[in-house]
């Protein structure tokens, strides 16, 4: 069953270009059809869960490819199944202006599998060999339009993903060795015989593997991969470079500090503070880059550097409540980053416009995106009542309950950050509904509100952000389950 | 109980309808429709008040921990009743001045929303829902100031936001924190931290409840964080810096009265250095503002510094923790409230009718446009404190209460900043009476037209200048209930 989950979309993949289609529109059938299918089949995975270990190959010792559905899997790979329809069918609109739509589609489905891959691993090494496959998959969708730019970006993003693992890899290796198995669990495998007055060694190779995840997860310093990322098309930055490569990143962050190293082992030692400093750091430098930005995709794509350290910085507090923090604001911040992302792409699809200075006056004729994107805005600046409040707000109070110093200061950031979220994300809300007094309509001629391919995507997320943010008690009810090991 | 959200709701969606609604082509209409609905406004208020009790309503949770719920306390009927008289007054007065604007129905929309906001904060009967109403407060009156769209007046709108936001997050930071150690964040009168937390935590509180006065002190305009408001204030159109500047600014006041006595509560503050680090402020703040103000050459410029000043007198009062102080305090946030949309009424009356705006420009006004400069006057003695009026008896206790405090230093340098303070508000608030009823031997009285402005713009000027002497001359009614007040937090 694991397996056919993972399976299913990287044959889909495949297939396309092999299939000769006679019309588009039976290769967006078709794909949405296995898409949908498999999704549900994840859904189906979840809910019946299997309790046993899915052993496919055994290595030498203990090392071994195998899958295992807990709580964590549960969380990322429910999220990205649900994700996936739903940018599909955005796709299908945004692809009618570009070239190469069956490469594109491949790699974009296979991904779909990918990524589930890296969610069900029921071990370190696993996960591993996801994690590097996942770069592969996705170097194509990066360089697609084939621009000197894009061929650049893709590189550098090759460069800098394989090098994170490399890291992440020596990481894997002293887990082997002082753990006393590889697999995930919650609460850690380092065996304290073994390592005897070795500690420190481990931390600094817990910082090192930490930096190395973190590539993926765009902590500064390495993150200057992700902006010029955006050259892809946007359905790619919004769903692999918001949500399923750059959170595989912060996945993997999660299963090695809870799963892997332990929290007990790591709690208010040097390497937890020198991770929270970097974190810290990344929050408020993502945040700034994005008020200085004009590229509207790129100033969103700092923006999720920034976000994505919110979440390691729940992961830094090291208690199940910072964990919570850290799940919440994975799942959440998704939703939103996606919906303001594909508001981006609308914007582009539908008038070339890629500055946020070209914007005055739109959201007068193109109110439905816009009315998305103010509301999306406002969940990332973390207005009471929608998704993003509640994340933060559980972030902020397992900092207050840790009661570490540190912690506190890191409240302060997310706060920075908020303030600059409203500078960048409610100036482009601004110029699109109070333009300049003489500002002229006319220049606007022409343009509106998408189809409904792309307006459905987005008035989905726009009401799950609302959900989120009235009743999350459900969710979070469920969050705090997966970090106290029920599930 | 419904009566709560109905009124909260109601302007809410009806200014929601307005906005969304397409433009509405007769005027007439236009301004039939909406004075309809400020009109049932205000009545489901007034309702509310006399018909749901003082029990919890709660809405629904945001999380576990976090209800949305309201209640009515004398503290909700004090500003709520005083939010609906100047709205409708300004209103009713918009109905006249917004014809020389443009995109009038936007801006009613956000004008009815901004009520129901206000409405809502006053009845929010725990931090995290007056949180919620604090920041759409924000944004739902961000567009009243950058309404006439000229660059400035954008630019403006911006830092309004920006400087709002900041001061949100700064307080948001002390409710992560109040949320954790005080268990609650349920408005009891006398604060919800317990002896226990107080000892533990006693540190980290202080510094949280700094960073919230400062934070919500932003929307009071208290020094270091005023300077959005000279700014922001002066360019939207009147009856909006009417609102702005008589009701806006005291969810500020309205927090702090908050966080102070129902959150933190007095006997943990008083002699902490949060309590002294807060008068320092609030004096320098009157100071300042007064000093701005009587600097300033442009009319609705100075009344926005005259705004500074004055909300620092309630502040000061809320910070010097006694009962004759706190009682001069909210009694000043009636009169301020009352005297403030009078003067900026005024203000907005004299440009609409000559499309002057500096003081020097005006002389001779008095003669033009006799009832309203009297109207004026009168205020403006409120403002200064001359008995019989309101300004005087709020300026009384006020100062009474910082000589009877016995804080070392400050119960003599309070009352002195005051009273320095008083004297410059007759300084920058008289010339304009003097100059407009006594123009002096070389002015051309052939060139003065009778221009009183239409009644729409007059009665409310009057209603307001009533409410204002009426305080001072009935100070007991108000006194009375207040110390209801202020028994319980004290």
């Amino acid at each position: 069953m694991i397996m056919l989950v993972i399976l299913i979309p990287v044959i889909a993949g495949i297939l396309v270009p092999l299939i000769p289609f006679k019309k588009r529109s039976h290769m967006e059938i078709f794909l949405e059809t296995l898409v949908i299918l498999n999704s549900l089949l994840v859904w189906n995975l979840l809910i019946h869960r299997p309790e046993s270990v899915f052993t496919l190959a055994n290595f030498t010792g203990n090392l071994s490819v195998s899958f295992k559905v807990d709580g964590m899997s549960m969380v990322f790979a429910g999220l990205v199944s649900a994700l996936w329809p739903f940018a599909t069918l955005y796709a299908f609109e945004y692809m009618t202006k570009e070239k190469h739509e069956k490469t594109f589609f491949t790699f974009y489905t296979m991904t779909y599998g990918v990524t589930l891959g890296i969610s069900m691993a029921g071990n370190l090494l696993t996960m591993y060999f996801f994690y590097e496959l996942l770069t592969l998959v996705t170097v194509p969708l990066v360089m697609h339009t084939l621009t000197r730019e894009a061929i650049l970006a893709s590189r550098k993003y090759l460069y800098y993903s394989l090098g994170g693992a490399a890291f992440a890899f020596i990481g894997l290796i002293f887990v082997i060795i002082y753990g006393s198995t590889t697999d995930f669990v919650l609460g850690g495998v380092l065996d304290l015989e073994k390592i005897g007055n070795r500690s420190n060694v481990l931390l600094l190779i817990y910082v090192i593997a930490f930096m190395g995840f973190g590539v993926k997860a765009a902590l500064c310093p390495f993150n200057s991969w992700l902006p010029d990322a955006g050259v892809a098309p946007t359905p790619v930055t919004a769903l692999l470079h918001a949500v399923a490569v750059v959170k595989s990143g912060a996945f993997a962050i999660i299963r090695l500090t809870y799963y892997s190293f332990g929290v007990e082992f790591l709690r208010g030692t040097w390497a937890q503070n020198v991770v929270m400093l970097i974190v810290m750091f990344t929050i408020v430098y993502g945040c700034s880059r994005a008020v200085k930005e004009t590229h509207i995709k790129r100033r969103l794509a700092y923006s999720t550097i920034s976000n994505l350290s919110y979440i390691l910085f729940g992961v830094t507090i090291m208690t199940p409540l910072g964990m919570v923090g850290a799940l919440s604001h994975l799942v959440f911040h998704a939703v939103m980053k996606i919906s303001s992302f594909f508001c981006a792409g609308a914007i582009m699809h539908q008038t070339d416009k890629h500055y946020v200075h070209e914007l005055d006056g739109m959201g007068y004729t193109m109110p439905g995106v816009f009315g998305v994107f103010t509301v999306s805005a406002f969940a990332l600046m973390g207005v009471p009542g929608l998704a993003g409040f509640v994340s933060k707000w559980n972030l902020a109070s397992a900092a207050v309950e840790s009661g570490n110093v540190i912690a506190y200061g890191g409240i302060a950031c997310l706060l920075i950050s908020a303030l600059l979220t409203a500078i960048y994300m409610l100036t482009i809300v601004i110029r699109a509904f109070f333009p300049v007094k003489d500002f002229d309509f006319k220049t606007l001629d022409g343009e509106k509100d998408p189809n409904w391919k792309m307006l459905v995507p987005l008035f989905v997320f726009t009401i799950f952000m609302i959900i989120f943010g009235l009743f999350s008690a459900p969710i979070v009810n469920f969050f705090a389950d997966v970090a106290a090991g029920i599930y | 109980m419904y009566y709560i959200i109905l009124s909260i709701l109601f302007p809410i969606l009806t200014g929601l309808y307005l906005l969304v609604r397409k433009e509405i082509k007769d005027r007439k209409r236009l301004l039939t429709i909406t004075g309809i609905f400020l009109v049932i406004s205000g009545a489901l208020v007034i309702l509310a008040l006399c018909m749901a009790g003082n029990g919890i309503f709660t809405l629904f949770n945001l999380t576990e921990r976090l209800p949305v719920l309201f209640r009515i306390d004398e503290v909700s009927v004090v500003f709520s009743v005083m939010t609906v008289i100047i709205f409708l007054c300004a209103g009713f007065y918009s109905f006249v001045y917004m014809k020389h604007e443009e995109k009038e129905k936007r801006y009613y929309g956000y004008y009815l929303m901004v009520l129901g906001v206000l409405i809502a904060l006053c009845f929010a009967g725990n931090l995290i829902t007056f949180y919620l109403f604090f920041e759409l407060l924000t944004l739902s009156s961000m567009p009243l100031v950058l309404h006439n769209g000229s660059r400035e007046a954008i630019m403006a709108g911006l830092k309004y936001l920006f400087y709002s936001l900041s001061g949100a997050y700064m307080s948001l930071f002390g409710v992560y924190f109040v949320e954790r150690y005080g268990n609650t964040l349920t408005f009891s009168p006398g604060g919800v931290i317990s002896a226990q937390a107080a000892a533990e935590h006693g540190g980290i509180l202080l510094i949280v409840c700094f960073a919230m006065l400062i934070g919500f002190g932003v929307k009071a305009g208290m020094f270091p964080m005023h300077a959005w408001l000279p700014a922001a204030h002066p360019v939207a159109p009147a009856p909006a810096s009417a609102v702005l500047s008589a009701v806006i600014v005291k969810a500020g006041v309205l927090a702090i009265v908050r966080v102070v006595y129902y959150i933190f509560g007095a006997s943990f503050l008083r002699g902490s250095w949060v309590q002294n680090a807060w008068m320092v402020l609030t004096l320098i703040t009157v100071f300042m503002g007064s000093m701005l103000a009587y600097r300033e050459p442009v009319l609705k410029k100075r009344l926005a510094y005259s705004t500074v000043s004055q909300l620092s007198y309630i502040l000061f009062g809320l910070a010097v923790m006694n009962e004759g102080s706190v009682t001069g305090g909210l009694l000043h946030v009636l009169c301020h409230g009352f005297i403030k949309t009078a003067l900026f009424l005024c203000a907005g009356a004299i440009i609409f009718m000559t499309g002057k705006t500096k003081v020097s420009e005006l002389r001779g006004i008095g003669k033009e446009m006799p009832f309203l400069m009297w109207c004026y006057t009168i205020v403006s003695l409120g403002l200064i404190g001359i008995p019989p009026t309101g300004g005087f008896i709020s300026k009384w206790y006020l100062a009474e209460g910082a000589l009877a405090s016995g804080i070392p230093g400050f119960n003599w340098i309070g009352p002195v900043i005051l009273l320095i303070s008083a004297l410059l508000t007759a300084g920058y608030l008289l010339p304009l009476t003097i100059q407009g009823f006594f123009p002096g031997a070389d002015f051309d009285y052939s060139a003065l037209k009778k221009k009183e402005p239409p009644l729409l713009m007059t009665v409310p000027v009057l209603i307001l200048t009533v409410l204002s002497v009426g305080i001072g001359l009935f100070p007991q009614v108000f006194i009375n209930y207040l110390s209801q007040i202020v028994e319980k937090i004290i």
